[in-house]
């Protein structure tokens, strides 16, 4: 374990983040901070879990990572290109999975599936074809010509993650995206989701409130304090979720860096 | 899963009516929902033994009425012509209003724009738009299809616009994160919330122009339903005027109901996901 910002994991750096700051102002209000000098990087491959206090920022640096927001200062760079052109020169390089299902309710499962091929143009023929392969893979084969509305809330998430996988993207985004669902289903997943993701070689950040979780599906932990700042970054050991005693001191560790850095920021604020 | 039908009928061997009125197929929704016309109907005849023909004619004199204007094609010809007229101005507001609906609800700085002008317009009566065209226009058609259109475009306006503006902000994000462009975005989102605003507005302006055509015929035209409504009232004729207000009022009927059966057909989608079992 160790704190340095900047380190990667081996491999060469596909995310290069660094002194990224970004800030709103809400409507009728002053200037909302949400990213201040935020610096890291992940390599190919990487499996980056970010844990932080709600409202830290944490899904507005995922909306910047896809190109839907831009940067106040900082620079993002996504395998060695700004990330506005990565996003031009590679459509569907980053899938993101939300919390919400965000299935379109008037399509099938597989249509849903293939939405994401059907934006990059791919054939109708194919782009079906290719969607109830994942439903497939995700369990979801009896299902395709099923609408949303006649899924469970475990199998609409599995179309949600079979739709970021259909487009077969370098980086997946997951934004809290087991955390809506009941334990025992939210952990069948995360295992398929784990199975499929190294399977596919992708390298995903997961955006969590649980530490267990991140710890299970991360090999890097990057904690944030708010606004979004790296204020730790803890290297994860193969098979650490079964170390109930190596668990509880990552939870300690976290724990102690998102309250130092919650004193810090009152400090600062009222200095 | 629970089994709830043992429950259900014990429930009904503890209260018998409760089972007896479940299978009681006398009181079906459909015979429920024409009692009160049943009613309606005994009432007036009712009337019509103890008043004259010319204020309350006998039901047998009404229903002869409408056999003549459907078996007449003088007459029924004038109430396909004013058919025509309600179809041409609900669809023409569809194909004008639409676009407009979608760019106000695309762009604040449009609906900006648009919106003062579409709220006064709505705010002005029927009738004072059917005195401006019999001034402005010399063609009957273009004054009942000018009428008709400036009173259905806002109510469509609005229905398309409220629905563009209802679409959840977390969809177009979903769809914006796989890189859609602006047409995708409209084609593969933004479309299917508009053509449930296009059977809203399209239910809403047949009542609408079904309200309105007969007065602007009245005052615009001399062919239509409007013209022989204005015929009966000169002759004191009240079961042809009511045979002719029949009419009108089973042409709304048949319209919303095949309006209401292309939705079913179109928004398959929604039913299910309201189903309640």
């Amino acid at each position: 374990m160790h704190a340095d910002p900047q380190s990667v994991s081996g491999a060469r750096p596909i995310i290069r983040v660094r002194h990224a700051c970004k800030s709103f102002v809400p409507f009728k209000g002053r200037s909302v901070e949400a990213i201040r000098d935020l610096t890291f990087d992940v390599a190919a491959s990487d499996y980056v879990a970010i844990v932080g206090p709600t409202g830290a920022g944490k899904s507005v640096l995922f909306d910047c990572l896809l190109g839907l927001k831009t940067l106040d200062s900082g620079t993002i760079q996504i395998d060695g290109t700004q990330v506005a052109d990565y996003v031009r020169r590679k459509s569907g390089g980053i899938a993101r999975i939300f919390q919400e299902d965000r299935l379109l309710p008037w399509l099938s499962a597989t249509d849903n599936v293939a939405l994401g091929l059907q934006i990059r143009g791919v054939p109708e023929k194919e782009r079906r074809a290719q969607a109830r392969d994942w439903l497939e893979k995700v369990g979801l084969g009896r299902f395709a010509d099923a609408l949303p509305s006649e899924l469970s809330g475990g199998m609409r998430q599995r179309a949600n993650i079979a739709r970021a996988f259909a487009i077969r993207p370098d980086i997946i985004l997951l934004d809290e995206a087991f955390s809506a669902l009941d334990e025992i289903t939210a952990m069948k997943l995360r295992s398929d989701f784990q199975t499929l993701a190294h399977a596919q070689k992708m390298t995903f950040l997961i955006i969590t409130h649980s530490i267990e979780e991140a710890i299970f599906l991360g090999n890097r932990i990057l904690v944030f304090g708010s606004p979004a700042r790296l204020v730790h970054e803890i290297d994860v050991p193969p098979g650490a979720a079964e170390d109930r005693g190596l668990v509880d001191s990552i939870r300690a560790e976290i724990r102690q860096c998102i309250s130092a850095s919650g004193r810090d920021d009152i400090a600062s604020r009222q200095a | 899963m629970v089994d709830v039908q043992p429950a259900t009928n014990a429930l009904e061997k503890a209260i018998p009516v409760l089972g007896e009125r479940r299978n009681n197929r006398l009181f079906t929704p459909w015979v429920s929902s024409l009692l009160p016309f049943v009613f309606l109907a005994a009432l007036w005849q009712g009337a019509s033994y103890y008043s004259t023909p010319f204020l309350f004619p006998g039901l047998g004199k009404i229903a002869g009425s409408i056999w003549t204007i459907l078996t007449t094609w003088d007459l029924l010809s004038q109430g396909l012509l004013t058919w025509a007229r309600l179809v041409g101005a609900v669809l023409i507001s569809l194909v004008l209003g639409v676009p407009i609906g979608l760019v106000m609800g695309l762009s604040p700085r449009v609906d900006h724009f648009i919106r003062p002008l579409v709220k006064f317009f709505m705010g002005v009566p029927a009738l004072n738009w059917v005195i401006i065209v019999v001034i402005w226009f010399a063609n009957v058609e273009v004054r009942i299809a000018f009428v008709l259109i400036v009173l259905c475009l806002p109510i469509t306006i609005f229905c398309v616009y409220d629905s563009v503006r209802s679409i959840d902000r977390k969809l177009t994000d979903m769809l914006l994160s796989f890189g859609a462009n602006s047409s995708q975005h409209i084609h593969l989102l933004m479309w299917p919330f508009v053509k449930a605003a296009v059977f809203t507005s399209a239910k809403l302006n047949v009542g609408n122009t079904v309200r309105t055509v007969i007065v602007a015929e009245l005052v615009g035209a001399p062919l239509g339903i409007g013209r022989e409504l204005d015929m009966a009232k000169n002759l004191f004729d009240m079961a042809n005027v009511l045979a002719w207000t029949l009419i009108m009022v089973a042409m709304a009927f048949v319209m919303t109901n095949t309006i209401e059966f292309l939705e079913r057909h179109t928004l398959r989608w929604r039913g299910q996901s309201h189903a309640t079992g």
